[in-house]
């Protein structure tokens, strides 16, 4: 039997116990946790022991999630192969990617053409170009959305929470006045909006936990003041009443109660928001008008701009998308090749400049930042070398439109992610595809729960964190038995079962 | 730098010497723990039985230094004022005597680790704790030496300091001295709050060995030992030797699996307990590394003997009648005979909780005022708030059985009924106007049949035949919910019906057996299988996490007593047989289920809690026997089911408050009376709608009730919020997403709902709506505030809340001090909750 008493562990039970405690060891260590962990509330969570460890543990307190709707090609973005010019008559086969490569500031790492910004802030993070989505077969969008943002794939026996939802529930809000689950730009009315919803929620984990919807990121202050066309004076009046007529009101004589009284606890906090300095950071409208222009360019980039302001002031998960609306979007199903030009002007400079910001107001470092998309596209396979599926596109053999030149397959076994700051080793590339069709991962594959577990991991978040539900664990990542890529955070692999991981390398 | 100064340094330098030589034990104990084993295992059987006995000598020896050492320290602290008390000369005696008792006790501890089988990291803290405290105990007797002797009087307070760590040295020795001897939740599984609190025993078994001893077992005495035997094995063991986790290749849930033993062959040699190794391992010390159970608590005497005995008795394992585990309800219906009734308790509801509160030593308190009882009614029956011309006509009424009366005219009022009771069943059958599924067909809506059924109040064993055995408006239930796309296996629309039915109709949770055995119950795979088969067109193979296994699967009723089902049969056929044979009355379980999950809406928490799980034990039997025998007996009328508790004294005592949500669900609560509930979702919006103003327009209406007439024809003064799409508004109130059964909401607060509340769009533009038209139907604040308490809160406003409103509303109103009026009011917590 291997000695698993080390001095963290023993470390972790002095700084709880007094003296005396002490004497008597782990026990009375064990006792003082089991009364902290009956705190369900985010003051007392942030207090709680458990959440302090874990925050001393990581390598990030804040997660922004740029998410790329509609599936991104990676050989038109981050994992350029072969170019191919558009000609009449061109074979379709022949074709890998639709732009030139370009350098970026990595020494043999080249992006597609209209990336140059962010290829730019690639020595402040990591490029995984080895994604392996899920093989779920006939390919919906919204079912590997789903996959990705749950760990779960759909359907499930019970309603699976969103990663922002377990964050919130395992670290509780960075800073109490700001939801701890933020989600800028996605509309839950448009198409496949239902499926939308199934993965836009805390699930099990209740709506407490459950996602800040800002659908608009140039109204995101309308969701944090009061109503429209309510003066703050008013609100103050109005809330000033409510309170006085709860203090007078006959219901007093019947004492207080958790009803009553989360009832009451939930009002202030939102009053609190919504008369907040940290409520002027929803407002965009001050952001200086250079910095403004720079995000400008449309409802993503505004997305990043919102979400580095409620960086600052202390948010802890925060998704901002580029909407999915089927057939819109990064969702080529024609015209990829002109499409994808807008869609790189649309991300190029604010994800630069996101990085940048959050590194000169020195938030980067543990603010943990990454882009990913549910899968990859190709121009001829539909699903993935082996397990193809149905094509959802007609792609002529020969090209003689313009229209047939982009990707417009959905391709799941080669994709790029970024990721920046948190923990995450900087100028790094992680995995590799081939350069030749299949363009796919041909090193280090990463799946699902591995991404998650990483994530996690930058957060302290343990592996098994789970809750109970229906009698039954139910873990972050299926069964709990996913790993973090140690080597994302320049860090040795941690053994299936030491004991202890891998402090510093 | 003044000579004080000097001191202090010195004896901060001091402190930390200390500090480190009691604990640096702890922080060496891993890198040492390795050659401690070792050693231990190298010389198991060699040693000299001289020394053998002196290492024994240990646990006796160190009594001494404990007690000599802490009583020093005791009477340092006592005599702090004059080191040269009377008791000086007592006291260095103690701390000679313990510092050489500490010595030998160390000695003979190391030679105990030597020879014994003892590892592990406690003992490696508990060695070198003992070693510092002999060491600090020598130092302290050094320094009493050196000061008396010597006269170096200014070392007083560092011998001081040394005593007292020594104390504590001391004691942290003996604390994990006992730990390796009684095992490290020795004193924490006693205190209740601990997380390693075992509780009271379980209602003592009236099971003995002392009534087994005899020459041979019966049938049942080896039914019963073995019983037990598993019983021990599933608490203990199952962690690592069962199917889901395999430790050492062994098994223990299985009888096969448990003869057939682990990587080192069996366990059991049946007869022969002396060289069977299930029982040397857990006779085994705490640290020897091969001890059983190898984490947790070690097993009580008991088990032990337990264990021993059923070994030496053959390791009897017979194959029928195997009794549970798990506490398994009984599926036969049982209709106890009702105590009589007394003067003041008529309502068979009340004769068993007076039974019941007998027992628990509560007494009745007064039932509730009649205002507050109709507000109960009327939200708990028809989900809408009383007006007040209602309130009135019932304080007015003088009929001594008005509370009945009136209960019943709510009970007929069908439409309203059927409209607040649709939520119920739409979040348990998971039933709703949009969601997944409905995109591409995969899904078909029951609303149109499920009103019918509630308004026409369609006996209970109908409806679930309707839904087992459905006609095409019936149909979504089992069809569930069909994905685009591969799926996993549990959750093929088959195994989803298999659930579903199983979770919301039994009370029973299929989801994890239909991935693997489950560990929380003795379903098996097999068993979710065989029951799944009934709702499929061919049959179904068997897989296992997601794993085809080879095997297909069997066509039966998760309970044989039931019947059976013709496996050749087609579908629509099996389906008949499955909805004959399920809501028989011999299926005690479908009866108890639903009277168990209606008496939770009215009453807050059922008498089994959770509701899914129904093989929890309720707070009396009794009562939820009889209630599904007498709904049985009445024709399976839910309306019916209803009138009998919402008349019982039990509804009608006060609410009880909870402080602890977690509190609610425990096993061992104890009913008191009705559990203050938080308006549903539905409930608030159609409260608002009845009170102030109407939440939705016409146009939001999904499911037509009423087709052939217009609203006001059909006495709908107001859109019901059960007809309407789920919105954020709904949703953020706790309205679910019903992708998944849901059989409760939350009932806690939250942010994001009091921020929808407090500046939502939707909301805030129905309360300037309600406020446009308040002002303009009364004129003065003295009006408006009057009648807003009335029809929101059912009563007149108190001379205070009157002045406090009337300050902000002004003599005669605007607009916006109305709509802000209005608001707080809404979110008055006796507004929003059911009391």
């Amino acid at each position: 039997m291997q000695s698993k008493w080390n001095r963290r562990e023993f470390l972790k039970t002095a700084s709880t116990a007094t003296l005396g405690a002490l004497a008597a060891g782990a026990p009375v260590a064990g006792l003082l946790s089991s009364c902290s962990s009956s705190s369900d509330k985010n003051k007392k969570l942030l207090e709680s022991d458990t959440v302090k460890q874990r925050l001393a543990n990581s390598t990030a307190d804040t997660v922004i999630l740029l998410w790329m709707a509609g599936g991104m090609a990676h050989t038109d973005t981050f994992d350029p192969k072969q170019y191919t010019p558009f000609e009449k008559g061109l074979d379709s086969n022949r074709v890998l990617s639709t732009f030139k490569a370009v350098p970026t500031v990595l020494d043999g790492v080249n992006f597609s053409e209209g990336l140059e910004s962010i290829g730019k802030v690639m020595d402040k993070g990591t490029l995984i170009r080895s994604y392996v989505a899920a093989d779920l077969g006939h390919i919906l969008h919204s079912r590997h959305q789903y996959h990705w943002h749950t760990c779960y794939e759909p359907p499930q026996s019970v309603a699976a929470p969103h990663m922002g939802a377990w964050i919130a529930k395992e670290l509780g809000a960075k800073n109490p006045v700001i939801p701890a689950f933020i989600d800028i730009g996605q509309r839950l009315t448009l198409g496949e909006g239902e499926e939308l919803k199934a993965f836009h929620t805390s699930g099990f984990l209740g709506n407490e936990f459950g996602p800040f919807m800002i659908p608009d990121p140039t109204t995101g202050l309308d969701s944090v003041k009061p109503p429209v066309g309510m003066s703050y004076k008013r609100f103050e009046k109005r809330n000033e009443l409510y309170n006085k007529l709860i203090s007078e009101s006959a219901f007093g004589e019947f004492g207080s109660d958790y009803q009553k009284e989360s009832l009451r606890r939930a009002m202030e906090q939102s009053y609190m928001l919504l008369n907040s300095p940290e409520a002027k950071a929803f407002d965009l409208s001050t952001e200086p008008k250079e910095s403004y222009d720079i995000y400008n360019t449309g409802k993503f980039g505004l997305g990043c701009l919102l979400a580095r302001r409620l960086t600052e002031k202390g948010a802890r998960f925060i998704s901002v998308t580029t909407e999915y609306v089927p057939f819109m979007g990064w969702d080529t199903h024609e015209n990829g090749h002109t499409r994808l030009k807008d869609m790189k002007k649309e991300i190029d400079a604010p994800v630069a400049q996101l990085i940048k910001d959050l590194e000169r107001t020195g938030h980067l470092d543990r603010t943990l930042v990454i882009l990913a998309s549910e899968f990859s596209r190709d121009m001829m396979l539909e699903g993935r070398p082996g397990a193809e599926v149905k094509h959802q596109v007609d792609q002529p053999t020969i090209i003689n439109d313009i229209k047939n030149y982009g990707m417009h397959r959905h391709f799941t076994d080669g994709c790029s992610i970024l990721m920046f700051g948190g923990g995450i080793q900087k100028g790094h590339v992680y995995g590799k595809t081939a350069d030749e069709r299949p363009c796919k991962t041909i090193e280090k594959p990463i799946k699902i729960d591995q991404v998650h577990q990483s994530i996690y991991h930058a957060l302290g978040i343990p592996e098994d964190a789970h809750a109970i539900v229906e009698e039954r664990p139910f873990y972050t990542t299926p069964d709990g038995v996913a790993k973090p890529v140690m080597e994302l955070f320049g860090k040795k692999e941690v053994k299936a079962d030491a004991g202890e991981e891998v402090k510093e390398a | 730098m003044n000579l004080k100064s000097i001191n202090s340094y010195k004896f901060f330098a001091l402190f930390v010497v200390l500090v480190a030589i009691t604990f640096c034990p702890l922080f060496l104990a891993e890198g040492l723990a390795d050659p401690v084993v070792a050693a231990a295992s190298g010389t198991e059987n060699n040693t000299f039985w001289f020394f053998k006995l002196l290492g024994r000598l240990h646990p006796l020896a160190v009594h001494f230094p404990v007690t000599l050492l802490c009583l020093a320290a005791l009477l340092e602290v006592v005599t702090l004022k004059d080191f040269n008390s009377r008791l000086r000369p007592g006291i260095d005696l103690l701390v000679i005597l313990g510092a050489a008792g500490a010595v030998l006790s160390a000695i003979l501890g190391w030679m105990l680790a030597g020879q014994e089988d003892y590892g592990g990291d406690t003992l490696a803290i508990h060695r070198w704790t003992g070693v510092a405290t002999a060491v600090l105990g020598i130092i302290s007797a050094y320094f009493l030496y050196i000061i008396e002797k010597k006269d170096r009087w200014n070392l007083i307070k560092y011998y001081r300091a040394i005593i007292l760590f020594t104390a504590v040295g001391v004691t942290a020795a003996g604390h994990y001295g006992a730990s390796l001897t009684h095992g490290d939740v020795y004193l924490t599984s006693v205190i209740p709050w601990s997380q390693d609190y075992e509780g009271e025993p379980k209602g003592k078994s009236s099971f003995s060995l002392v009534s087994l001893k005899g020459n041979k077992l019966s049938h049942e005495q080896e039914i019963e030992l073995n019983t037990q035997v598993r019983a021990i094995f599933a608490h203990n063991c199952y962690k690592c030797h069962s199917s889901d986790k395999i430790k050492g290749e062994l098994r223990l849930d299985e009888r096969d699996l448990v003869f057939k033993g682990g990587k080192h062959g069996p366990i059991i040699e049946p007869g022969k307990p002396h060289q069977s190794e299930i029982i040397r391992r857990i006779n085994l010390p705490r640290s020897h590394k091969e001890a059983m159970p190898g984490k947790g608590k070690p097993l009580s005497k008991e088990d032990i003997q337990l264990i021993t005995y059923w070994v030496e008795k053959g390791a009897p394992w017979p194959d029928k009648g195997q009794k549970s585990i798990f506490r398994v309800a009984e599926l036969k219906p049982r209709n106890p005979a009702l105590p009589e009734a007394t003067q003041s308790l008529q309502n068979p509801v009340d004769l068993w909780v007076n039974e019941y509160f007998k027992k628990t030593q509560v007494t009745w308190p007064a039932v509730v005022s009649d205002r507050i009882y109709l507000r109960r009614i009327y939200l708990d029956i028809i989900g809408m708030v009383p007006t007040p011309e209602e309130l009135n006509a019932f304080a007015q009424d003088t009929r001594p059985d008005k509370r009945n009366i009136w209960v019943r005219q709510l009970l007929n009022r069908n439409d309203d009924y059927a409209l607040h009771w649709l939520t119920f069943w739409n979040d348990a059958l998971r039933n709703d106007y949009s969601g997944t599924g409905y995109i591409t067909n995969g899904r078909s809506n029951i609303s149109d049949w499920l009103y019918k059924s509630l308004q026409s109040n369609k006996p209970y064993n109908q409806f679930v035949k309707e839904l087992l055995n459905p006609s095409k408006g019936s149909e979504g239930f089992i069809n569930g919910i069909k994905w685009r796309g591969a799926v996993n296996a549990s959750q093929r629309t088959e195994m989803q019906a298999a659930q579903n039915v199983s979770q919301v109709l039994l009370g029973l949770n299929l989801k994890c057996t239909s991935c693997h055995d489950s560990f929380i119950s003795d379903w098996k795979l097999k068993d979710a299988y065989a029951f799944a088969n009934i709702f499929a067109d061919s049959t179904l193979e068997i897989n296992r996490c997601d794993v085809p296994t080879g095997k297909m699967a069997e066509t039966k009723i998760l309970w044989e007593e039931l019947g059976t089902i013709d496996e050749a049969a087609p579908v629509k056929e099996k389906l008949r047989q499955l909805a004959e044979n399920l809501t028989k009355p011999a299926n005690g379980r479908l009866y108890r289920t639903i009277v168990n999950r209606i008496w939770a809406q009215f009453l807050g928490r059922g008498i089994v809690a959770p509701v899914d799980a129904m093989d929890n034990e309720p707070w009396s039997q009794d009562l939820l026997d009889w209630l599904a025998s007498d709904f049985v007996a009445r024709n399976y009328d839910l309306k019916e089911l209803i009138y009998l508790i919402t008349t019982s004294k039990t509804y009608q005592l006060p609410s009880v408050k909870i402080q602890d949500e977690q509190k609610i669900n425990a096993q061992d609560f104890r009913f008191t009376g009705m559990l203050r509930k938080r308006m549903s979702a539905e409930q608030f919006a159609d409260a608002v709608s009845r009170a102030i103003q109407p939440v939705y327009a016409d146009s939001a209406v999904q499911y037509k009730h009423f087709p052939e007439l217009k609203p006001e024809e059909a006495n709908a003064p107001f859109v019901r919020a059960s007809l309407v799409k789920n919105d954020g508004f709904l949703t953020a109130l706790g309205r679910p997403n019903r992708e998944t059964v849901i059989t409760g909401r939350d009932s806690q607060a939250n942010l994001l709902q009091a921020l929808e509340l407090t500046n939502g769009k939707a909301f805030n533009a129905v309360l300037k709506r309600g406020a446009e038209s308040w002002v303009s139907r009364y004129k003065d604040s003295d009006t408006i505030v009057r009648q807003v308490y009335r029809k929101a809160l059912g009563r007149t406003p108190l001379p205070k809340e009157l002045q406090v409103a009337k300050q902000v509303l002004g003599e005669t109103p605007d607009t916006a001090a109305v709509q802000d009026f209005l608001w707080a009011v809404v979110l008055l917590p006796e507004f929003q909750l059911i009391y």
